[in-house]
Parts: C-alpha cells; structure tokens; sequence
C-alpha cells in the first residue's frame, strides 16, 4: 500500500475540463466510499477546488483503475490526452506538501488553499475515510506549510495591488482601525483597494465622484458615505488613506493645494494611492514631510518584486519538502508491515 | 584575578562590538529577519554593564556619577536599559540594531584612561548632587534613545519615499510608531533634565560657596534644556512633520555628545 495522487489541475488541463470533473462538498463523502467499497482505496480525501480536483488515496490498485473511477463518476465522455496526472510515493508525498504550501498554486505562495486542505482532510477525516497513513501525511502536510511560511518568505508579501496598498499603509499607520478612506473617481481597482484596506480594519470610506449618483453606490456597497465631487476637499481633515483614479486630465491634488490641507491636519501622515492614468496627484507632493505617495506603477512593481523573492524561495521550499517527505515516508516504512510499489502502474507507463 | 568593574565593562563594551557587527548584516538584509540575536548579544552586554556600574557604585559607596568615565557609562548604561524594556516587543526590536553602534562607540570613547580619574575623595557631594547628576545622565540617556528611534524613523521614511520593497518587506515598525517612540523619548527626557536641573537651587542651598552664575557647563546646560523645548514645542505647538522632529532629535543628541565634556572640563563647580 502507498499514498498515491491522481487529478487535474490548472497546470494540467484548462478550466473547461476542470469544472467537468470538479466535487461538490456533498457529493465526496459518498465518492470516497464508493471508492472505498469498490477496492480501489483504503484511505482517501478529495480536495476540488476551483484550480484542482486531486485524489490522494492509500491504494495497491493500478492507476488506470482510479482514473476509470475519476472519469465514470464525473460523466466524462471525452477522450483523456493527459490532462490526469498521477503521482506514486514520494513524488505523491512531495506534490501534497507543494499544494499546502502554495508552490504549486496559481499565484506562487497563496495561502488559501491550506485552508480548503484542510477542510478537505477534516472532512474525509470525519466521514472515516481516512487512516493511519493519510493521517500521518496530511499532518505533516500542514506542519511543512507552517515551517516553510515561518523560515522562508514564499508567503511574505502580496501579489496584487490592493494588498500592496495594504500593507503600505501598516508600513505607514500604527494602526489602520481608526483611518479613514477617501475613494476619489471609480473603477475597479480602487474598489478591490478599498475593500482591502476596509478588511484589515479601515474604519470608514469616503466616495467622491463626479456623479453623485456613482458615489453613492459604491459607497452603499462600501458602507461608508457619498460626497460631491466638489466637496472632497473639504473631508480632507478627517482622511489617513486616499485612493484616486478620477479620469480627469490634469492634476486634481498638487503641492499648492496640498500644503494648507497638511496644515489642517496637523501634519498627521497621509498615504495617497494614485491609481489614475493620466496621474491625479502631482508626484512633486511626495516631497513633502509626512506624504506618501504610490501610483499604479510603484504598486504594480512591488507586487512584482514580491513576486520574484517568493520565485528566489522555491529552491529552499522543495529542499524542505523532499526532507519531509523523505522523513516521512521512512517513518511510514518503519510502521508499516509490507509497502509493494510494483503493483502500482500508472495508467500511462 | 579579581575582574574590577572596568573590566566587567570592557566585555560589555565586546559585546556592544558584536551587537554592531551583526546589525550590518541585520541592515544588509533590510531589517527581514526576527532580531532576537542582536537582542541576546545586547542582554549579555547589558548583564556585564550593569556588573561594571553596581561594583564601581559599591565602591564609591554612591552613585558612580562623579567623573566623565562614570558618566558616560551612566548614560550608555540608560540606553541599554530602555533598549531591554522597549526590545522586549517584537516590531521595536531593530532599535538594537542602530543603538548598538552608538553604544560601541560611547563605550570605547569611555575606557579611554585619562577620562576615570578617580581622586581619594569624590568629586561630588552625596545626596542632592547624586540625584542630580544621576538624573541629568538618564535624561541624557533617554535623549540617545530618541535619536536612536528618530534614525530608524529616518531610513523607513526613507524607504518609504523612495518606494523601496525593502520597507515593505521589512520587519520594522511603521513610521507613525517610530514618530511616537522619538516624541515620547524627547518628553521623557526633557521631564528627566528638568528634574535633574530643578534640583540645583537645592545644592547650591546646601553648598553656598557654589558659583554657579556663569559657570560654563550651568549655562551649556540651560542652553540644552531650551533646545530641547524648542524641539517640543515645534512639535506640539507648530506640528512639525515626523523628519523634521526625527532630525532634531539626531542632532540634539549629537550636539550634547560632542560638547558635553568639554564644558564639563571648562567649569570650575564640576571639577
């Protein structure tokens, strides 16, 4: 018997044939044991998310036989040309310790598939679909995940540029549970900006825009306040963060108007995100004592440089992982009465 | 062989030298790692300075304040001091990494020998005069502190400015709490300084052949209090800014460092 891993994911095969094989949450229990009553596992756990749909079975049986499993109970008629792949001892090992860790994510070093891991794991684990071994992996799956995230910076930093944004702000703030937010114009991005900063705790948003009727629906959706477009100066006093992305064609702050609105607020810092193109805010304000000024471009480059120190981490990551599994698998070995590896081929050998 | 509190002192005075040594490598790395070794190297610097001080104390049978060695080492012995009450949070732990430079450096200043003179009586008087010099040296010590904290305030805004991924990546606090840490140290120490000063009246009361219209060091001393209200007030009164307040800080301290002995050798009632 060994751990063995069988699926699709976003590396193997596109969306279109992912979503055609992916498990709803009610509908793995009763997968796993059928898998279970037919032979074909002896422990399993499903993990389906919207990347990957993996099976990680102990098992003796061929591949071919889990595949034909996989493939049956998703209805799937058309013909496989790669897109499942198979994974035996250690690669299975070293494949479920990438995923916890986010190597083998979408976006290198996110940390929300170890959460749907695990929900994955506690639930084959409370339907009794698991054992000693799966048991043993999954564990130390989790165990790997925290010890890569504390001694390597595959997960430091974020990748997108409203969590840069974020994270600038707790470089420049204290605290961000009493800031507030003034949104200037509309678009995507300072939305995805503004709610991440209102989940880290902002206290308040603030909407301008030249409709008004603009400001107030996203505000609505923010749960903060509307001004006129007009009037956002005069907020000024009250706000720590300012997001901009106006399509107005010059500069709506400059150093001039930036200075007596500092004096009014007596120096407190103030963070400005200038998200528009053309620019918002005259860069000549981020010369001036206690502003911080971003625009999209600095975002987009420290998203990218986080980007690269988590690429510069994968070689530390997969030397800890091929320990572990290593580790692992000897202590398994150790256990176990008899391991037959030979009987396991994978179904495209 | 009997070690003497100088010698405790000189090994603190090593390890302030490692402590530095390492803070290179902390900076080269840009502040990313946990700082928990500067902060042992700085724990067992502070156990052998606090050694060398309680034996010279014992010694003198008072607070050893009664020379430019002792004083120094008083005041390095304060920094140290906050450094362990405030190192102990995990984000204001880097401090250590700029204070142990400046303590290497007070500490070789100090072993220096022509500056531990010690003569068969003290210099000073007991009582009055110990909690004022004492006093005096804290304040000093605080004063360090706060331009230790307003050079790590510095380099984050610096960082910050220049959109450095080092300040994001970096384990250092944020500038608001580096800005506070340097205002509350500048305050702490003014109300340290004014303590110790408002205590002259009292010695001078016991000691009435004290000339202290027009000694120097009276007058460098209330030439240093005002400097350092200018600076509060420019703060609490005007707003200055975070850099403003930071640079003030820096060269307050500096300014005390570089000219205190001198007019501590100029005045006839320290001498």
């Amino acid at each position: 018997m060994q751990i063995v891993v069988i699926g699709l994911n976003h590396h193997t095969s596109p969306v279109t044939v992912r979503e055609r094989f992916a498990f709803a949450d009610d509908a793995i229990p009763a997968a796993l044991e059928l898998m279970k009553a037919r032979g074909l596992v002896e422990e399993g756990v499903i993990l389906s998310t919207c990347n990957r749909v993996e099976i990680y079975a102990v098992s003796n049986r061929p591949a071919a036989e889990l595949q034909q499993f996989l493939v049956e109970s998703r209805s799937y008629t058309e013909a496989i040309n790669g897109e499942i792949f198979v994974h035996q001892e250690p690669a299975s090992l070293e494949h479920l310790y990438k995923v916890a860790c986010g190597l083998d994510s979408m976006v290198l070093g996110e940390t929300e598939i170890l959460g749907q891991l695990k929900k994955s794991y506690d639930l084959a684990l409370q339907h009794k679909h698991t054992g000693a071994r799966l048991n043993k992996a999954f564990q130390n799956a989790f165990n790997v995940a925290k010890k890569i995230r504390t001694e390597t910076n595959i997960q430091r930093g974020s990748v997108s540029v409203g969590s840069v944004a974020v994270e600038l702000a707790e470089k420049i703030f204290n605290d961000l549970s009493n800031r507030n937010v003034m949104v200037i114009g509309a678009g995507d991005t300072s939305e995805k900006t503004a709610r991440s900063l209102l989940s880290r705790g902002a206290r308040s948003i603030i909407v301008a825009n030249r409709s008004f009727d603009k400001a107030q629906t996203l505000a609505a959706d923010l749960g903060g306040r509307a001004v006129t477009f007009e009037t956002w100066e005069n907020e000024f006093t009250q706000v720590d963060i300012v997001i901009s992305s106006t399509s107005a064609p010059h500069y709506i702050l400059d150093r001039a108007k930036l200075v007596p609105l500092m004096k009014l607020r007596r120096n407190r810092p103030l963070l400005l995100i200038d998200i528009a193109v053309p620019r918002d805010i005259d860069p000549e304000v981020n010369t001036l004592d206690e502003v911080y000024l971003f625009n999209i471009d600095d975002l987009q480059q420290m998203a990218e440089g986080y980007l690269k120190q988590r690429r510069e981490e994968i070689a530390k990551c997969e030397e800890i992982i091929r320990q572990r599994a290593r580790a692992l698998l000897e202590g398994l070995r150790r256990a176990s009465t008899a391991i037959e590896p030979a009987a396991f081929r994978p179904a495209h050998a | 062989m009997e070690f003497l509190d100088r010698d405790y002192f000189k090994l603190a005075v090593v390890f302030y030298g490692l402590s530095a040594i390492y803070s290179v490598f902390v900076w080269r790395k840009g502040f990313r790692e946990d700082n928990r070794i500067t902060y042992i190297l700085m724990a067992l610097a502070f156990v052998f300075h606090t050694t060398a001080l309680v034996k010279r104390g014992f010694s003198l049978e008072q607070c050893p304040v009664n020379n430019i060695y002792e004083a120094m080492t008083f005041i390095s012995w304060t920094m140290v001091t906050a450094y362990m009450v405030i190192g102990a949070f995990q984000r204001l732990r880097f401090l250590g990494a700029f204070a142990a430079p400046f303590l290497f450096a007070i500490g070789v200043f100090a072993l220096m020998p022509a500056l531990d003179v010690r003569s068969t009586t003290p210099h000073f008087v007991k009582g009055w005069v110990s909690l004022h010099a004492s006093l005096i040296l804290l304040a000093y010590g605080t004063f360090g502190l706060s331009s230790i904290a307003g050079l790590m305030y510095l380099t984050q805004e610096h960082d910050l400015k220049f959109h450095k991924l080092r300040a994001v990546l970096s384990r250092m606090p944020s500038v608001e709490r580096l800005e506070r840490v340097t205002n509350r140290a500048l305050l702490i120490g003014f109300v340290l300084l004014t303590v110790g000063l408002g205590l002259v009246p009292m010695i001078v009361r016991e000691n009435p052949s004290l000339q202290v219209k027009g000694d120097p060091k009276v007058a460098w001393s209330i030439f240093v209090w005002l400097l350092y209200l200018a600076l509060l007030g420019w703060r609490w009164r005007f707003s200055a800014g975070g850099r403003a307040i930071a640079w003030g800080a820096i060269g307050s301290f500096c300014f005390v460092m570089l000219t205190f002995w001198g007019f501590t050798l100029l005045s006839p009632v320290h001498n």
